[in-house]
């Protein structure tokens, strides 16, 4: 036909250059150039975060040009030159712009790494010294969860200054990450990156109600008919259909079993090829449903029938201290404070969707997973599979941001259950929809608080009750429950306290493990509680909260204690200039600007280290070879926070060698020791303690041996070492009495934060302008990395604080789940305080977690400054803001 | 994603061949919409047309006049450093609508033909959508509607329409220059989107075998005086919880022509021609200002969730004038 003679019909030929090298590509043409790069052309540095041009993780130049390889068909790249992160240094070479981003340790978990870089290339190609602004925008489509963009900003401009690059420092070194090269050159290997081509796929079909019984039809017909599909999986085929994080709370199933809980619950799965099992339209699935009424929110749980059999009032968790007489001293107090708020789920957002595949070996099985939690994950999946521990192996791929969201099972069970059945490798890879429909959330509480303080400016008593919002399934529910009472005074002296947490189940996502474990959520009410104790006394924010703060040897409210290490004090001196500038100057803004007001908020806060009154070890083995390589077992998983960097900085200080000669084996179950989860801010503190010892183990023992030479001579074990040194390492702590009363956790990590925020009255929109931090870590082994972590968790309060709301089936994808970016950010200050623990290594405590806490309360009270109102229902977006101002002014 | 074929046009003609030869038919620019909706299994063409080899990539600027091609890239466009000058409303309705990447990959065209980002529409597991499944009823009335529109909506349909470039081309009385079978036609850009009234699956009186070749608008000296505001959520790449696009004409300290168009709180690209009408002749200060903003919101039908939309979109309107009005033009 004449008229289509100028249509070119697929499949053609597309004949491209990707990095200089000339690709030709058959197939299909609508086929994304990422999938190509990755699975067509073995280029699995261009990472696939959201696949929808959200993230940017996928960004590539396309004749020079930044795109997002995700959203363009492979077919309009014929002619095209194609640059993706392998051709900006080499296979062993660094660019400059690599170098900068490891001497500025701008790459953490390095998910969105090669994105930044190449979205760094196309600006630097067209601007050599480009100023903030301009990186801030050409890097603006980019997602990172880890880093708060600091460092990632500052190593694209410091591009043209030779970077000096610390690769062998000790304790206190700003060292470079030991995984950083890897994951700047794009050869870092995340779940997704591992699974074998000729690997089966597994797909689970999820509940699109959130609460609904439901019985699947013919799957064997639907599985026969569809040519690429191998099998259907069920709840029955599921050996032990029960997990969960406590021991005696199994409450989560594999595939739901008849009842499905939340909108997201896994029914059926499916296993075959790729492209089979994602031609799977979930409507076409032969499942009924009756769909029932679903509990939202706490108020409806207690009304409402048990979702778990025995839960009266859906109690899943009831937590709580007691010291002292509150109803006395709140009779008799001079001053008395009442605060409500309402916070909503949070998703965790890491840049990298769980992924990984798994594969029988004869009676054993082996597990390549993106997890935060390799053994306890090891020890359900042989539970699940009804297999002994010994016959299932995990092994922990690099990971792409955790974040407390990647310590639950989540593609595991069913890569390990379809691989055992099918006798094939299985992956499975989470598109972003999937992942956050299905992962936990941070915990929607509602914090309600009572402060009382004399004339003198002493508090004298706290009362809070944070009800929490569990969701479908326990997770990590009644941690989050009992932390926030222990947690939430604030590290404040208060002779009476009574405070609780409760947690309750609704037909919500399951509400998990999420950096601070319900203390950010209680923090803010507690610390608007303080500003308005303040204000009623007449007394500075500041100067109040230093009057109460906790000092060596005061009592906690579980009736701790502090024998050492409380730098609160510190913390508070630290940014006292800051607070005082800012002060001023948002005095003098506010004068000449009527709609535009500025505002100064700070806030304090603590967070014990370590999981809270439970038993919680790390063991560590460090090998030294016949040629004297040293080997470091590592069962730590580092998820970006660089626990692989500050253990191998432990080791070589301790061992006093250079950490370039120690090797790093990493999160593998048949190869290190059980270092524990990486949670709760525990693994410098407790990992490193044990790496610690384990360093000193082997120092004594290379002691014993007359020379070097003699190690050649010696019997090998079966890693090929001829000694290795132990270390294990469980934080002291006693439990908590029927009254809370007890040592929690072995130390604090301590922490005030002011921020200078800026307010449109007309709108109701926040801009934080600037935040000074300061953080008591105890020693920071790697200061560059400490600032990383504050820069990161203040990223996370800020999104908390002014954007973040996850509402299941709304808002499923990274553009209607907001995430602060690039101009989100403020101007930053960190000041890194060390008030040493005895019981941590070289006095190190942690920071994780500690980094996010402050920063929401804060910015609120900033925001107050600014305007006089405090908006109760978090994120504080511009509606909410100018709805309360409005109500205020009581005008339009 | 089902089955397709994916063809590459390399002229108008041989696209609009091709489309008549098949219903379900997509034209493919920059991707950015469709490929993330056909993902999403919302969208689901059994053709898939390329046209991104036709041409249509001319950026033409003359003494009085403007034409941009269908096929520029929005980055292209944005950084005409004298359309940056002369049209800042513009340049900046396009630096303000994406990230970089997306701004290098997505068309003009393109971006004014993008579809609703309604969660209700985008997920095939929510059964009610008049615009994806006509007939099948509005989930959004009762649900989740934050982000819906407040004027233009009907009680079939309250989706926002999504582009910030739209409403600088409604402001600036553009033209479409379109090509289909039966011959090429232009087309007030007012006139290319429909409001959702019955049939919200009808969004644009495109025929399915028409391609937008360009755009055209004069440009007079006084529109250097413009500019567009956007308040969202977050401070990067975000669609616009309220915007306005507006330009003014002032002689003597009093208004001549004003332009406003509305973002983010319609189901269609919006022009209140009425608060432009209020403002000629008058000085521009808060008062005029603040009425032309109450008039343009007059209409406005609020939902439970966004009964801020009409109080933000006045504040926007009157923020843009008053600093429009403020601008060395």
């Amino acid at each position: 036909m004449n008229e289509v003679s100028a249509v070119q019909f697929s499949p053609d030929t597309v004949s491209l250059t990707v990095n200089g090298t000339a690709r030709a590509y058959r197939g299909d043409g609508l086929r994304r150039l990422a999938d190509v790069l990755r699975d067509d052309f073995g280029l699995k540095g261009t990472k696939i975060g959201c696949n929808a041009g959200d993230c940017g993780a996928c960004t590539v130049l396309m004749d020079g040009a930044q795109i997002c390889a995700c959203l363009v068909p492979v077919g309009q790249c014929d002619g095209a030159a194609i640059t993706s992160v392998e051709g900006l240094g080499g296979a062993s070479r660094l660019s400059d712009l690599q170098r900068s981003f490891l001497a500025h340790g701008a790459a953490q978990c390095g998910i969105c790494t090669p994105g930044m870089l190449m979205a760094a290339s196309d600006l630097l190609t067209r601007s050599s010294s480009p100023s903030r602004s301009e990186v801030e925008d050409a890097l603006g489509g980019v997602l990172c969860r880890c880093t708060g963009y600091q460092k990632i900003v500052e190593a694209v401009l410091d591009v043209a200054r030779p970077a000096h690059i610390v690769r062998d420092g000790n304790v206190g070194a700003r060292a470079a990450k030991v995984d950083g090269p890897a994951k700047l050159m794009g050869t870092e290997r995340y779940g997704a990156d591992g699974i074998p081509a000729d690997a089966l796929y597994v797909r689970a079909i999820r509940s699109p109600h959130p609460c609904a019984k439901f019985a699947p039809g013919n799957l064997e017909a639907f599985v026969a008919a569809r040519p690429g599909l191998v099998r259907a999986l069920t709840a029955r085929d599921v050996p032990f259909n029960a997990y969960g994080i406590y021991p005696n709370i199994k409450d989560q199933p594999v595939l739901a079993d008849g009842l499905a809980r939340y909108r997201g619950d896994p029914l059926v799965a499916f296993v075959g090829t790729r492209e089979a099992i994602e031609a799977i339209r979930d409507e076409e699935v032969p499942i009924t449903y009756e769909p029932l009424p679903a509990i939202v929110g706490v108020d409806a749980a207690k009304a409402a029938s048990p979702l778990h059999a025995g839960r009266d009032q859906n109690v899943l968790a009831d937590g709580g201290v007691t010291c002292g007489n509150i109803e006395i001293v709140f009779g008799s107090a001079a001053h008395v404070a009442e605060v409500e708020y309402e916070t909503s789920f949070v998703e965790h957002a890491y840049i990298e969707p769980e992924a990984g595949w798994a594969e029988r070996k004869g009676d054993t099985l082996e597990v390549h997973v993106s997890t935060q939690n390799p053994f306890q994950h090891r020890d359900d999946l042989a539970q699940i599979l009804n297999l002994p521990k010994q016959a299932v192996r995990l092994i922990s791929s690099a990971v792409g941001g955790g974040f407390g969201g990647k310590l639950d099972l989540n593609v595991h069970p069913l890569v390990a259950l379809a691989a055992w059945l099918c006798d094939k490798p299985v992956g499975y890879i989470y598109t972003r929809p999937e992942s956050m429909a299905a992962s936990t959330k941070r915990h929607p509480a509602r914090v309600k608080a009572k402060a009382a303080c004399d004339a003198s400016g002493k508090l004298s008593a706290f009362w809070s009750h944070a009800e929490l919002d569990t969701g479908a399934y326990a997770s990590w529910g009644p941690t989050v429950a009992n932390r926030v009472p222990v947690h939430a005074p604030g590290p404040y002296i208060v002779p009476h306290a009574k405070t609780r947490g409760t947690a309750y189940f609704t037909n919500c996502p399951p509400s998990g493990a999420f950096r601070g474990f319900g203390v950010p959520q209680s923090a803010i009410a507690s610390e608007a509680a303080m500003d308005t104790l303040a204000d009623a006394l007449g007394t500075d924010w500041l100067d109040f909260r230093r009057r109460n703060a906790l000092k060596a040897g005061d009592k906690t409210i579980t009736g701790q204690v502090l024998d050492d290490s409380v730098g609160i004090v510190e913390t508070i001196d630290a940014v006292e200039p800051y607070w005082r500038t800012w002060n001023n100057a948002a005095a003098v803004f506010n004068a000449g600007s009527p709609r535009v007001q500025q505002g100064v908020g700070i806030a304090c806060s603590w967070y014990g280290i370590g999981n809270t009154s439970l038993s919680n070890p790390s063991e560590m083995k460090i090998g030294i070879a016949p040629d004297g390589r040293i080997t470091l077992y590592c069962g730590a998983v580092d998820i970006g926070q660089g626990s692989n960097t500050v253990l191998t900085q432990i080791a070589a200080d301790t061992l006093g060698i250079a950490a370039s000669d120690i090797k790093l084996v990493m999160g593998d179950t048949a190869l290190t020791l059980d270092a524990g989860k990486t949670s709760a801010s525990r693994q410098t503190f407790v990992t490193g303690k044990a790496c610690e010892l384990a360093a000193l183990d082997l120092k004594a023992k290379l002691a014993q041996v007359k020379d070097r030479a003699a190690l050649r001579n010696m019997p090998v074990d079966n890693h090929g070492d001829v000694l290795t040194g132990h270390g294990r390492f469980d934080p002291p702590t006693t439990m908590l009495d029927e009254k809370g009363q007890g040592v929690p956790y072995a130390c604090y990590g301590f922490a005030t934060q002011v921020a200078l925020v800026q307010v449109d009255l007309d709108f109701g929109t926040t801009k934080v302008l600037k935040i000074a931090a300061a953080h008591d870590v105890g020693k920071a082994v790697n200061p560059q990395q400490v600032e990383g972590q504050i820069h990161g968790g203040t990223a996370q309060g800020i999104g908390l604080a002014l954007m973040e709301e996850y509402i299941p089936g709304r808002t499923e994808n990274l553009h209607d789940y907001l995430i602060p970016t690039f101009g989100d950010m403020p101007e930053m200050i960190c000041r890194i305080i060390e008030a040493p623990t005895q019981h941590g290594p070289y006095g190190a405590k942690g920071v994780g977690e500690p980094a996010l806490i402050s920063t929401a309360p804060a910015i609120f009270g900033g925001i107050y400054r600014a305007t006089g109102v405090r908006v109760t229902k978090i994120p504080v977006l511009p509606h909410r803001l100018r709805a309360a101002i409005r109500a205020k002014e009581g005008t339009r | 994603m089902r089955p397709f074929i994916f063809e590459r046009a390399t002229s108008p003609e041989s696209a609009i061949a091709a489309f008549h030869a098949d219903r379900a038919t997509s034209f493919l620019a920059g991707g950015t919409t469709l490929l993330d909706l056909m993902k999403l299994d919302v969208v689901r063409p059994e053709r898939v047309i390329d046209i991104n080899a036709l041409g249509a990539n001319e950026i033409e600027i003359s003494e009085d006049r403007l034409r941009l091609g269908a096929s520029v890239r929005m980055a292209d466009a944005e950084a005409q450093e004298e359309l940056r000058r002369r049209v800042p409303m513009l340049t900046q309705s396009l630096a303000l609508a994406a990230s970089t990447q997306l701004r290098h990959m997505a068309t003009l065209a393109g971006n004014v033909l993008q579809r609703t980002r309604c969660p209700y529409f985008r997920d095939v597991s929510w059964s009610a959508c008049n615009k994806r499944l006509p007939g099948s009823g509005c989930a959004a009335m009762a649900g989740f509607n934050r982000q819906h529109a407040v004027l233009g909506a009907s009680d079939a349909c309250i989706a926002t329409y999504p582009s910030d470039f739209a409403q600088a081309l409604i402001a600036l009385d553009a033209t479409v220059d379109v090509v289909g079978r039966r011959g090429r036609r232009q087309l007030p850009f007012a006139k290319l989107h429909v409001p959702p009234g019955r049939t919200p699956e009808v969004e644009t009186t495109l025929a399915p075998d028409e391609l937008i070749l360009g755009f055209e608008m004069p440009i007079e000296p006084w529109m250097s005086r413009s500019l567009y505001l956007k308040i969202r959520d977050r401070d990067s790449y975000e669609f616009a919880l309220a915007s306005a696009a507006v330009a003014l004409e002032v002689d003597g300290g009093a208004v001549r022509q004003a332009r406003i168009a509305l973002g983010g709180v319609a189901a269609v690209p919006w022009r209140a021609r009425e608060a432009e009408q209020a403002l000629i002749g008058r000085v521009l200060d808060e008062a005029s200002c603040q009425l032309a903003a109450d008039i343009a919101f007059a209409k406005a039908q609020p939902r439970e969730h966004n009964a801020y939309k009409p109080l933000l979109g006045r504040q926007t309107v009157a923020r843009a004038l008053l600093q429009a009005a403020a601008m060395e033009a």
